[in-house]
């Protein structure tokens, strides 16, 4: 579904306010590899570095994802710490957690690498949102600018990709980046462009090793990859008082799933979101201690428990079943009512199929000829959203 | 048994079929719907939201409605998005809002602003952003006016805001979970003043409320106890400066990022008062 163009441009109104005469007058050349990352600071956890690709940055391999943070206060610890990557957008919060991601790094700015994205579709606005970026951020240059939420090669207009080369000319951004949620479709493209220097990719335990492939071939070719999503997102999907909660946020799975990702040698840095001090100090633990075969377990674990009941919407299934039903629809319809207590909702979708696919009951065929690559159990899903609905 | 769930079956329905009346273009005379209704839950905001779902998903973001309507050459996208409850839409709106423009009385809270309109009421939280550039006001409003008629429900901000005392106050707002970053305290109302933040949250019992009060001293060191309410402490912390935390019943609160204990304690005294 491709609807999200429309939204980009919503999240961009408002947020463009007039440029304010930002002009930078810092020369990034000279400044970029002389920055504080060689005098790192002692601190009192292990930190583990790794080089973000063709940028030469040092950076933490865990990073610090502002999004969903409230309080400034966890993002000023965690550069005291030591973390030295932090990511914003300027779509979060309609602008304001640039905001206050600005104040609360304004004393380390020089010595933490700081990224922000544009979700605007067209030069000029990108280019508006970039000053209003710095603005917000209060600095006057950002080390990566990331092209926001790419799902296509379409989406990724050399138009922008020109602006973002007049922002590296103007000294507002050291480097260009893009940030996917489709790393294998559009990581390939990317690299065979050669525009980018960094990417931002969803990458998390959950997903097939086509993703990782992806990540090694952005490496490969110098790009420097930033994990997201690395905690697998879904948990927060799960709401409080739910009965799953408690199995998906059991404890010692995020540090898991982030340790699992940093196995990846060609995933540079993350960037899990972090909300409180708790968190932080759990994810610190994952620069210090190894990936663990009981971690391994923990994550098997919680696999298990997931895949047969989360369809992630792939759209490998369709067309695959012998009686035309619309396998991931009626799952997700399933979801409306299992997980969110959306009952009526989700009846409601299944009532509106047509007669000849809510008709259908899969306890009729002999065997089921849809095999959903992640392990749903698709047969027995769908028998369930009929036996609620129907 | 029967009866009740067939009553919660209504009222999910009822409240269906209200957010569909809601995001409607025929609203506004003269405007027509461009392009499919737009759904979206939870489990698929990310196809829309791409990369700012977590903002909604963090509020308690249940669904939400969407079109697009156009008038000529102009255009307005509507999304109304449903939350968990009239806290967490409140929450949301407090979160996106311009902080350098005024609330205006839509609903429990709103904004326009020339191209983009924002209110919350009941458990919804309404966006409207408008194309070309240049001042849409007037059918923003137009659109606004409308929209808040057909929601029907709470219009009044959380309790909790009018406690927190209003000098020098510049704004407060839901934060959803780890007030002062400490996830000890897991949801409450934070209000930033030009000095200092304060903060108030909601346990279930005055003995739940009491527990987190001791783990919140374990969990700050040292802390001298005060005479506030039920019982107090002052500290000095890296992050969160001079504070002091109170209990009253239920209820903890305080002040903190103040240059000194005590002053964060005067200024505790003065929101116990206002806490109910």
């Amino acid at each position: 579904m491709k609807t999200n163009r429309s939204r980009r441009e919503f999240l961009a109104l408002g947020l463009a306010l007039p440029a304010t005469g930002l002009a930078s007058t810092t020369d990034l050349a000279r400044q970029s590899l002389q920055s504080a990352f060689q005098s790192l600071p002692a601190s009192p956890v292990n930190l583990a570095y790794r080089t973000l690709g063709k940028t030469g940055l040092k950076v933490t391999t865990v990073g610090f994802g502002c999004m969903i943070t409230s309080d400034a206060s966890v993002i000023e610890r965690a550069a005291d710490l030591g973390i030295s990557y932090f990511d914003t957008a300027r779509g979060y919060q309609h602008g304001n957690n640039e905001r206050m991601v600005g104040a609360a790094l304004k004393r380390k700015r020089k010595e933490i690498v700081l990224s922000t994205k544009t979700p605007s579709g067209n030069k000029q606005s990108a280019l508006n949102d970039l000053d209003t970026s710095l603005r917000e951020l209060g600095t006057d240059y950002v080390d990566i600018w990331y092209l926001h939420g790419k799902d296509s090669l379409d989406e990724v207009k050399d138009e922008l990709i020109e602006a973002q080369q007049i922002a590296k000319q103007q000294g507002k951004t050291r480097f260009a980046g893009v940030s996917t949620h489709s790393p294998q479709l559009l990581i390939p493209a990317l690299v065979k462009k050669g525009s980018f220097d960094v990417v931002l990719v969803t990458y998390n335990f959950t997903m097939d090793k086509e993703v990782g492939e992806a990540i090694g071939q952005a490496a490969k070719a110098g790009m420097g990859v930033v994990g997201m999503k690395v905690m697998a997102g879904g948990f927060r999907k799960v709401k409080p008082g739910d009965p799953l909660a408690s199995k998906l946020r059991r404890d010692g799975v995020m540090l898991a799933a982030l340790k699992w990702v940093l196995k990846n040698p060609n995933v540079y840095t993350t960037i899990p979101s972090m909300t409180d001090m708790d968190q932080l100090d759990e994810n610190l633990k994952a620069m210090a201690e190894p990936y663990s075969a009981v971690e391994e377990k923990i994550l098997a674990r919680q696999l298990e428990f997931i895949t047969p009941l989360y369809c992630r919407m792939c759209g490998k299934c369709e067309g695959t079943c012998a009686k035309g039903l619309p396998v991931s629809d009626m799952l997700r319809y399933l979801t409306y009512a299992e997980g969110y207590g959306q009952f009526a909702l989700g009846r409601e979708e299944f009532r509106a199929l047509p007669p000849e696919v809510s008709e259908v009951r899969c306890n009729q065929c002999p065997s089921c000829t849809v095999s959903c690559p992640f392990g749903v159990k698709v047969a027995a899903r769908l028998s369930r959203a009929q036996e609620l609905f129907a | 048994m029967k009866s009740a769930k067939l009553a919660i079956t209504m009222l999910m329905l009822a409240s269906a079929a209200r957010a569909v009346e809601v995001a409607d273009c025929r609203l506004v005379p003269g405007w027509e719907q461009q392009g499919p209704r737009r759904e979206f839950v939870a489990d698929n905001l990310f196809e829309y939201m791409d990369g700012n779902a977590e903002g909604y998903l963090i509020y308690g973001f249940t669904r939400m409605e969407g079109v697009t309507c156009t008038s000529g050459g102009d255009s307005i996208i509507i999304d109304v998005s449903e939350m968990t409850d009239a806290d967490a839409a409140y929450g949301i709106f407090a979160a996106n809002r311009d902080p350098n423009q005024a609330v205006a009385p839509i609903g429990m809270g709103g904004q326009i602003l020339p191209r983009r309109a924002t209110f919350c009421k009941d458990k919804y939280y309404v966006e409207l952003a408008a194309n070309p550039e240049k001042d849409h006001t007037p059918a923003l409003k137009a659109f606004v006016e409308e929209m808040e008629k057909r929601i029907l429900g709470r219009s009044t901000p959380p309790d909790a805001l009018a406690w927190f005392p209003t000098e020098k106050l510049m704004s407060a707002r839901l934060i959803p979970e780890s007030v002062l970053g400490l996830r000890l305290l897991k949801r409450g109302y934070v209000a930033q003043y030009e000095s200092g933040k304060a903060f108030v949250v909601a346990e279930e019992s005055a003995e739940s409320a009491a527990a987190v009060m001791n783990k919140l001293r374990e969990r700050i060191g040292q802390t001298t106890p005060t005479k506030i309410a039920d019982e107090a402490f002052q500290a000095n912390d890296r992050y969160l400066g001079g504070l002091c935390v109170f209990r009253k019943g239920r209820y903890l609160g305080g002040f903190a990022n103040l240059p000194q204990p005590q002053d964060a304690a005067s200024l505790a005294t003065a929101l116990v008062g206002r806490i109910p």
